[in-house]
């Protein structure tokens, strides 16, 4: 029987794990971050605005938010085909390849960075099948989308998978016996299904690639105005002792993860009140 | 149709499609993801095991593992702590700003670790916040192992409380309340019902917090201060060597941390497979029915029938 | 032990779950909350259990005061809708939970608690399960292992909530005469938690029918059914046909001592399809109509007739539909045993002919 929502008083330690969390969050995250903002707040507008849009600030972003973008996508396409045979097809190790999807999530930053670096210098593994045909990638801004591709690469097929896993065979079959092709099926039947998924792991990537550091670096290249993305400016500014042009350029980084992270809010609000209604819709007698 | 296997769906793609789809997805999980883990080992054993061994045991290496070690061991009590907290005050409770709350346990994920260290060398960093109160009391946060212990607090702060809040939502709060009201206090409830059923949750979410608290990079170097043999942790470490083109004892001791890459993948992976079944056995329909009368009355005949029952690969 | 539920109301935000509710349930006795969903059939239930606190109001056990008693101190037995067995621990360790958790002045030796529980899974038929997981278990099975886990505490009063809902109708026949026989052989007091009023009536020694919060009627299985005291629970228990006044001008002339005292346009009168009688011939009181459909279902035999605008159900007995012999289309007349007249404002039924 479904029971309007108790307000639940029987369970304890409510207020014991509720203070510990919040005293938690609030001492290593509300307020350091706060502390960005205070000492943001203390620069002159004028200050603050020399370097946030300064020359080589906006090339930053720039290179940083065009690798991203272009790293993204390239995940939405590939991860969507490799959530799509790992959740439709069969053959041999299929689990183990399941597994190997999160090693961005476990290998540490900088030796991916090392790794890809090797592997695309000059005389490195895929480096040198790749110089004869004029392309460079290490140490140019193509090194840093290879490096943002492999860092950001979970984050799409994980969020696809499990919406792939529960489209149910009938809606294609459905879709088939009124005469849709296959391709219409699946523009006009899957795709939409799985917009919302799709969008939220694009996000997800986006925003993982926009701060990541360790493995960027080391393929980047680094030059000032071409490869230089903002969280290695923001280091560079630190090693000045420049501390006033490091805070503002962190503080747009700040503002940016923060639209990122309500956009990918706003997505999961959205597949969750689309399927919500949805459901309510067969749930109700 | 007599003699070949049926097609698996009646509307899959056509083969041609599904072997294009099958490499294009292989080949490029191969490019980003097989052959650089293969890399890291082939680059470790370029110059021979002799070699290899020589740059691990070297001092610097083994107190980088050492530093490394003692800043995942010092968080990780800390922030399953806080995930137990936090996911049994958002699962089980209602109460205003709930949402806002998750929102930002998820804040971590988002906010670049560059400035996350930077935002903490602001606090305690010598013209910080806290800064001068710090050197008056001789007190080193920043450059030193409290400031790594804290940004790397900061950073592992969602993946313990995030893998537990759905899996709490999930199980809802019915066998607490049995518990208590056959007469169990608050702790033995959570000792004897809460922990049990959400360890291998709890067990996940600390693979993947291991994971980050080892190899976090960029947090970690913004407070470090780089000091070899004292402030360096292992993916500190392979950055110096790296820039000092020492490869092979770069990719030596990124051999390491590549290894427990690898160990937290099987280990992750083993845990995964170990909570689908422990939910599938859950939400699949209890087994077959059977009248109160038959099942006293006939044991062997009962048990027959279990035997016979489809979903039986019970442990 | 007897309770004494006394004006217990319960809010949720804006949504009444209790309004005013009053309620004896003496030592012993088996008795069911019956009502549709949301009724707050179940947050009465876990009222007394002490899973929830009451806005306002009163419990008592066995004459003590016990609103604010926590669960633990309850001594009450709690089987859950969906059983809340836990998980990870097996049948045997299930039942010895509550055993277990006893200070450890009060809880019994080892082989003490080997005995009981082994005891109880006799007493629920499943003995033979111990070892396993309740994952390993069938609905029904889990439902007595979470029987036997709550009688295992001795507790004075058992709450049951839906305890038969999650089950298939053969299951959940044979648990039905089950419960009833434990709770004879147990004498423990019991309240249960039903919307099925085939349920209700058949295991209870009394039914308490809800309705919105509030307790609609209280009686023995055979009260509640053959006299219900509100146009609820004529609709909620049973089939009934419904006749407006206005409408039926004819059927509240046959109920007119009934309804002397109501509004005209109110009156409403209440008959169950086998309380009316079908003749070939007029006969005084009774109302001429055309026999629509007849089907035989089971047992029974059931006729639609048209009368005006109105479908009408009655039920006939086999016999009875023999010797009639309706055919379709064919005129009879039909007067009602019995009915019972109520004032139902004309919003109130939005039904006018046969009821559900």
């Amino acid at each position: 029987m479904p029971v309007p929502h108790y307000r639940q008083q029987l369970l304890p330690g409510f207020r014991l794990a509720l203070g510990c969390a919040l005293v938690y969050l609030s001492l290593i995250v509300v307020l350091p971050l706060t502390g960005l903002a205070i000492k943001a707040s203390q620069l002159s507008l004028a200050e603050f605005w020399q370097t946030a849009s300064g020359e080589r600030a906006l090339a930053s972003y720039r290179v940083t938010f065009g690798a991203s973008l272009l790293a993204a996508t390239i995940n939405c396409f590939f991860g969507l085909i490799v959530a799509w045979i790992l959740v439709r097809y069969s053959f041999p190790g299929k689990r183990l390849i399941d597994a190997l999807v999160d090693l961005p999530f476990a290998l540490p930053t900088a030796v991916a960075g090392i790794t890809l670096a090797t592997l695309y210098a000059e005389n490195g593994w895929i480096g040198r099948y790749l110089e004869p045909l004029g392309l460079k990638v290490a140490f140019t801004p193509l090194g840093i989308v290879v490096a943002l591709t492999f860092v950001s690469l979970p984050f799409v097929v994980r969020t696809l998978q499990p919406v792939l896993e529960d489209i149910e065979p009938e809606v294609e079959e459905a879709a088939a016996s009124l005469g849709a092709s296959r391709f219409q099926t699946f523009v006009r039947v899957l795709l939409p299904t799985i917009l919302p998924a799709l969008l939220t792991g694009f996000t997800l990537a986006l925003s993982r690639s926009v701060g990541e550091y360790g493995s960027v670096i080391f393929i980047a290249g680094n030059m000032p105005l071409i490869s230089e993305i903002t969280p290695l400016l923001i280091i560079s500014k630190l090693e000045q002792y420049d501390v006033v042009g490091a805070t503002a350029l962190a503080t747009v980084m700040l503002a940016i993860s923060f639209v990122l992270l309500l956009a990918v809010n706003a997505l999961q609000w959205w597949t969750a009140h689309r399927d919500g209604r949805d459901g309510a819709g067969t749930g109700q007698p | 149709m007599i003699g070949g296997p049926p097609p698996r769906r009646a509307n899959a793609e056509p083969r041609w499609l599904r072997h294009l789809l099958i490499g294009t997805g292989l080949g490029f999980l191969a490019l980003f993801l097989a052959i650089p883990l293969i890399a890291v080992f082939s680059e470790a054993l370029a110059a021979g095991w002799g070699r290899y061994l020589e740059a691990l045991v070297d001092p610097d290496a083994q107190s980088a593992i050492r530093l490394t070690l003692i800043i995942a061991i010092s968080v990780l009590p800390m922030n399953i702590l806080f995930g137990i907290a936090a996911a049994w005050a958002i699962a089980r409770f209602d109460f205003p700003g709930k949402n806002l709350l998750v929102t930002l346990i998820d804040l971590p994920f988002a906010v670049s670790p560059v400035v996350v260290g930077l935002v903490f060398l602001l606090i305690f960093g010598a013209q910080g916040i806290f800064g001068p109160w710090l050197a008056a009391n001789d007190i080193k946060v920043v450059f030193a192992l409290p400031g790594m212990i804290i940004v790397t607090m900061f950073i592992t702060a969602p993946f313990v409380a995030r893998e537990l809040i759905p899996l709490m939502q999930a199980q809802g709060r019915e066998e607490e309340e049995a518990a208590l009201s056959l007469g169990a206090s608050g702790w033995q409830m959570f000792r004897r019902v809460t922990l049990p059923n959400i360890r291998w949750g709890l067990l996940y979410g600390v693979i993947l917090a291991n994971a980050r608290a080892m190899g976090e990079f960029g947090a970690v170097s913004v407070v470090s201060g780089h000091i070899r043999g004292q402030t360096n942790t292992l993916p500190l470490h392979v950055e110096i060597l790296y820039n000092e083109y020492n490869a092979i004892g770069a990719f030596a001791s990124a051999s390491v941390l590549a290894l427990l890459a690898v160990v937290t993948l099987i280990a992750k992976t083993a845990v995964e497979w170990r909570i689908r079944r422990e939910t599938r056995v859950l939400s699949e329909s209890p087994a077959q029915e059977r009248p109160v009368a038959s099942a006293s009355r006939d044991m062997g005949a009962s048990a027959g029938s279990l035997r016979s029952n489809p979903s039986g690969e019970w442990p | 032990m007897s309770i004494e539920i006394r004006a217990i109301s319960k809010r949720f935000g804006s949504f009444v779950a209790l309004h005013d509710v009053t309620l004896d349930i003496p030592s012993g006795e088996l008795v069911a909350l019956l009502g549709p969903s949301g009724c707050g059939k179940t947050t009465l239930l876990r009222i007394i259990a002490g899973m929830e606190s009451p806005d306002s109001g009163h419990i008592l056990f066995a004459g003590e005061e016990a609103t604010h008693v926590h669960a633990r101190e309850r001594k009450v037995g709690f089987v859950f809708q969906h059983y809340a067995l836990f998980r990870h621990m097996s049948v045997f360790e299930n039942v010895a939970f509550g055993l277990r958790v006893k200070p450890r002045k009060l809880r019994p030796a080892e082989a003490e608690i080997r005995r009981r529980v082994s005891e109880l899974l006799k007493l629920v038929q499943l003995d033979w399960l111990a070892e396993r997981y309740p994952s390993q278990l069938s609905g029904g099975q889990r439902q007595r292992i979470a029987l036997a886990r709550a009688l295992a505490v001795e507790p004075r009063v058992l709450l049951l909530d839906e305890p038969f809902g999650a089950l298939d109708t053969r299951v959940r026949k044979e648990l039905r005469r089950w419960l009833r026989r434990l709770h004879d052989e147990m004498h423990i007091s019991s309240v249960f938690v039903t919307h099925d009023q085939e349920e209700a009536l058949e295991v209870a020694d009394r039914v308490v029918v809800m309705n919105q919060g509030r307790v609609e009627q209280i009686g023995s299985p055979d009260d509640v059914y053959s006299h219900p005291a509100s146009p609820f629970v004529y609709q909620f228990l049973g089939n009934v046909n419904v006749f407006h006044s206005r409408v039926h001008g004819a059927w509240a002339d046959i109920g007119r001592e009934q309804a002397q005292d109501l509004p005209a346009d109110e009156a409403t009168a209440f008959v169950r399809p086998h309380d009316i009688e079908i003749e070939h011939r007029p006969a005084p009181g009774g109302l001429a109509a055309t026999v629509q459909q007849v089907h035989t279902v089971g047992p029974l035999v059931r006729v639609e007739l048209a009368y005006a605008s109105e479908l009408i159900e009655v039920e006939l007995t086999r016999e009875r539909a023999r010797s009639l012999a309706l055919r379709e289309g064919q005129q009879v007349w039909f007067r009602p045993r019995e009915l019972r007249v109520f004032a139902v404002p004309q919003s109130g039924l939005e039904e006018g002919g046969s009821g559900i």
